[in-house]
């Protein structure tokens, strides 16, 4: 009879193990891995990384208007020094809060609703549905051109059913009014990224479990309570990421303010990126221009780190 | 076919070992069940012979080649996995047909092949359904026909009949049992049911976190199990133990519970219970060598009935011995009750001794 | 809930209609159905109006107060943007063929690279791993405009201002990130048996990827596919930058030129805004289910 016994507590042969790999020896063993991801990590250096470190160079420069970068002048933090203590960069700072703030209130308040009230089985909910994501799909810049003629001064359709509704003597100049012109092209923004976080809210509360909602029934919780009690803490962690994403693009957002006002008028519609491509491609002073970019950058960066983390969340047994 | 051989085989993940110095020889033509229950390294076993993970230490050979560093591919081997693996979408004939193309067969070869593999298992009328499409037995002769089409040289199977019902188990277990006899095939099949392993293999394997404990035929691990470790996990219902401790009076030698009655040990017992490390020692019985009576007789011990579960033929009977369980099985045609107060005897010759310290098997010195 | 019924029930006959407890759930509905309504009539009037416009003649369009329903329903901008005969019509279809094909090229490249990189994403623990991962999710985080400057200085180096290699090169960046993403999930859910399999059954590391994996991940590279493309065909800021002499426009950039031009067409604009929004409109509707999940995935865990 032949045993081969090896127990916990009997007497274990002397170990014969390889020895543990140094990070370097893990890198060579794993280079075949790297070639899979080669091609995408090439292009990202090429179009992402080489970007951030160039505009980080050319912002402590005075660049040239021909762009002719051999000869820029290093001017220490002279652009950032300029940028911040001028006026107009604190009056377009303010614009720019004015306009990612409520624009994402308005578009996660009414995403959030839509969600809500999509969230049932109804006849002619996917068409619906279908249909309040359109505006989302299509391009910005028709979006612009379509919501411009409609506040067209002369001819705008919104100027002239306030009129028919008896709310104006005459039709209102919109775009044209350094008061109204940001609430109206805010409108615009509401318009074109609401069904954004419809389409998120709605993927976050098929997560919630029917079994929860039913037993709280059984509880004896009514619809508000149900809602408050269960739909709204599964969607929590959505509701971050949604926000976050609304705020990024909105804070990244050029082409509405861009076609609809040109950042006019008397700068009423000017925001960070609108002054930035002003700055470099309107007077061609790249070096300034960066400068106001890395200080976007930096603001970005921070939001980015709740972005991942607010992604990560649950992901890290997984991924660690 | 070839002979599988693991020397101090070992797989560490961090501080962890997975599988800890494991030496095994599968010889040609051998069914081998590697059987633990979950966790204990099985599987990591399983899948350093595949290839499928890298080795922290040992050598593994499959005939007469050292495989260390060979890929899968070049092993020459074949996997039926637990949840079958099959390509979601491909037919089943592409399937089998798959491993051939991979091999550069001319496609009126893979063609015979797979027919004729189809035609083993009687998969044919099944060739053209996708996978989803089949029952799980279906699925599981599919995945057999995918690791028969091409003759490897060992056949590795991960717990094969884990998802089928009880029934098509049984007999599945019973088809592999003809397919192996009829292939001489070299087979190691992973399964954590030691039900499977005792009716199926030539040899056991049995794991425990890391180590293997024992590795003989399914007869010789049920009547000499090495620990208490084995013991208790070969064999269903398992085997009852009862810690104990030794005491001798004179040259006779007895076995005394916490509540105070005594066994006598026969002269071979006793021999062994004297090599016990402690006093303490565990007793362990089977059910079918335990017998139970209603009244006090000479060498019987006292307990009381905790649940009777008639199974039909059998009916098994749980009994309380001050702290410890003892499984007896009954005709059915006895009549017994809970909480009535019996009286068990053991049978000298078929119980066994374990040290109550290192819980290894004790023998006679 | 409190009255009682007198007469003991028929033993036969109709079903006795359950009696339907009267909550406040019909409240709910109710505001519901009202936020619906509102939000239809927001979304869908501006689209409408768009359409309506497109549908006049220039002069129809230019009157006040505005015609609500065309008196008379001319096809004519529609006609004039399509036809390859006259000018205008010569300059909206090279448009739109720019658009068209800059937009597939990139949505390709993209999904090629993207593809492995997700695939060792998902499988492979090489060292870094998890750093280069969140560099390239990073890429969401970044303004277009903010990366203009430098790559457009890029491009004027290698050459490629005014060609449509910069577009597609810039282009095929958009994706990257939410494609790896939304791919990398999909590889964490195919089960890592499948290819054990077709390691054991001869096939080489990548020959099991190919062979099984991808083609099991197609749901994945189509809904990466469309967000890749829908992004490429809206793109504006760089194709505005990069792209300088008239034949090489896309659409967006181009329907501003044709705007500047001919300034008060407004029927026209918004004949090419229709026609421009048709190819996304139409693939969103076709492939919803899949852009839907390029959106969400991610965000949304169970």
């Amino acid at each position: 009879m032949t045993i081969d016994v090896a127990h916990q507590g009997g007497a274990m042969p002397a170990p014969r193990l390889r020895r543990k790999p140094n990070v370097f020896q893990r890198i060579v063993r794993h280079w075949n891995d790297y070639t899979y991801i080669a091609p995408a990590l090439l292009v990202m250096l090429l179009v992402i990384a080489f970007p951030i470190y160039y505009t980080i160079e050319l912002s402590f420069f005075k660049t040239p208007a021909n762009l002719s970068m051999d000869k820029k002048i290093f001017v220490g933090l002279d652009n950032y020094w300029a940028i911040l203590t001028s006026r107009s960069f604190w009056d377009v700072t303010y614009n720019t809060l004015i306009w990612t703030v409520f624009s994402t209130f308005f578009a996660f308040v009414l995403g959030l609703g839509a969600a809500l009230a999509l969230n049932r089985e109804f006849l002619g909910r996917g068409i619906l549905r279908a249909l309040l994501l359109i505006p989302y799909v299509i391009s910005a810049v028709a979006a612009s051109y379509v919501w411009k003629w409609l506040y067209h001064s002369d001819f705008g359709v919104i100027g002239a059913l306030s009129v028919q509704f008896g709310f104006t003597d005459r039709p209102i100049n919109f775009l044209d009014n350094i008061y109204t012109a940001l609430p109206a092209i805010i409108v615009v923004n509401i318009w074109k990224e609401f069904s954004f976080a419809m389409i998120m809210l709605l993927a976050g509360l098929q997560t919630v479990p029917d079994q929860l909602l039913r037993a709280a029934q059984v509880d004896g919780a009514n619809a508000w309570q149900r809602f408050w009690h269960i739909t709204m803490p599964h969607l929590k962690g959505v509701s971050m990421v949604t926000i976050l994403l609304l705020v990024v693009t909105n804070l990244n957002s050029f082409i509405i303010p861009w076609i609809m006002t040109g950042g006019g008028p008397a700068g009423a519609t000017d925001i960070w990126i609108t002054q930035i491509y002003q700055m470099a491609f309107g007077r061609i002073r790249f070096g300034m221009a960066s400068a106001y970019s890395v200080i976007l950058f930096i603001v970005m960066m921070l939001l980015g780190y709740f972005y991942v983390k607010a992604l990560t969340r649950g992901d890290e047994a997984k991924v660690g | 076919m070839a002979e599988v051989v693991l020397n101090q085989v070992v797989k560490t993940y961090g501080n962890v070992y997975a599988v800890n110095h494991v030496s095994l020889t599968v010889a040609d033509g051998e069914f081998v069940a590697l059987v633990g229950p979950s966790g204990c390294g099985k599987t990591t076993t399983l899948n350093l012979i595949a290839g499928l993970i890298e080795m922290s230490g040992g050598d593994i050979h499959i005939g007469d080649r050292l495989v260390n560093d060979l890929d899968p591919k070049d092993r020459d081997i074949a996997m039926v996995f637990q949840n079958y693996a099959l390509y979601p979408n491909k037919t089943v004939f592409k399937n089998l047909a798959f491993p051939l193309q991979m091999r550069k067969l001319s496609k009126s070869d893979i063609e015979a092949k797979v027919l004729s593999a189809a035609k083993v298992l009687d998969i044919t009328h099944l060739l053209e359904r996708k996978p989803r499409e089949l029952s799980g037995g279906q699925q599981q002769r599919v995945a057999l026909g995918r690791a028969l089409v091409r003759d490897p040289r060992v056949f590795l199977m991960d717990e094969p009949l884990s998802n089928l019902d009880a029934k098509l188990r049984v007999q599945m277990r019973t088809e592999l049992k003809r397919f192996h006899q009829d292939l001489q095939a070299t087979v190691v099949y992973v399964t954590h049911d030691q039900l499977e392993a005792v009716t199926m293999a030539d040899k056991m394997a049995v794991m425990n976190g890391g180590f293997l404990q024992q590795y003989d035929s399914p007869k010789n691990v049920f009547d000499n199990p090495v620990n208490m470790f084995v013991a208790s996990f070969v064999g269903s219902p398992a085997m009852s133990l009862v810690p104990l401790e030794v005491v001798t009076h004179g040259t006779d030698v007895a076995l005394r519970s916490p509540e105070g009655w005594q066994l006598p040990l026969s002269a071979a017992n006793a021999r062994k219970a004297l090599t016990s490390t402690t006093a303490k020692v565990v007793l362990g019985a089977r059910h079918s060598t335990v017998k139970l009576h209603t009244t006090q007789t000479p060498g019987t011990v006292p307990g009381v009935i905790y649940t009777v579960e008639p199974t039909g033929d059998i009916t098994f009977v749980q009994v309380f011995l001050g702290a410890s369980v003892v499984i007896v099985s009954l005709d059915p045609s006895v009549i017994v009750e809970p909480d009535q107060k019996v009286w068990i005897e053991f049978d000298q010759d078929k119980i066994h001794l374990f040290d109550g310290a290192t819980e290894m098997a004790l023998a006679a010195a | 809930m409190s009255t009682q019924t007198a007469t003991p029930p028929p033993r036969f006959g109709p079903a006795i209609p359950r009696k339907r407890s009267k909550k406040r759930i019909g409240g709910w509905r109710w505001a519901g159905r009202g936020i619906l309504a509102f939000l239809l009539l927001f979304t869908a009037l501006p689209m409408a109006w768009m359409i309506i416009t497109s549908l006049k003649s220039q002069l129809a369009a230019l009157q006040y107060p505005p015609q609500w329903w065309p008196e008379e329903v001319t096809f004519q901008n529609y006609i004039q943007l399509l036809s390859p005969n006259n000018e205008v019509g010569q300059e909206f279809l090279q448009y739109f063929w720019n658009s068209f094909y800059v937009s597939i090229l990139s949505t390709i490249l993209g999904v090629a690279v993207a593809v492995p990189a997700a695939y060792a994403f998902s499988r492979f623990r090489f060292p870094g791993r998890q750093f280069l991962f969140f560099s390239v999710l990073l890429r969401n985080m970044f303004p277009a405009v903010v990366f203009l400057m430098p790559l457009f200085l890029l491009m004027k180096w290698l050459g490629l201002v005014n060609t449509h290699g910069s577009l597609i090169l810039t282009y095929l960046t958009f994706g990257l990130p939410l494609s790896i993403w939304l791919l990398k999930g999909f590889y964490d859910n195919i089960p890592v048996q499948l290819e054990q399999a077709a390691r054991i059954d001869g096939a080489t590391r990548f020959q099991a990827f190919f062979y099984i994996v991808m083609p099991l991940s197609s749901p994945g590279i189509i809904a990466t596919g469309i967000y890749a493309f829908i992004m490429a065909w809206n793109e504006y800021v760089y194709a505005l930058t990069f792209m300088n002499s008239k034949d090489k426009l896309t659409l967006p950039v181009g329907l501003q030129r044709f705007f500047a031009e001919y300034a008060t067409n407004w029927p026209g604009l918004m004949a090419a805004s229709f026609i421009m929004s048709v190819p996304v409109v139409v693939l969103f509707l076709v492939l919803q289910k899949y852009f839907v999940r390029a959106l969400t995935e991610g965000a949304v865990k169970s």
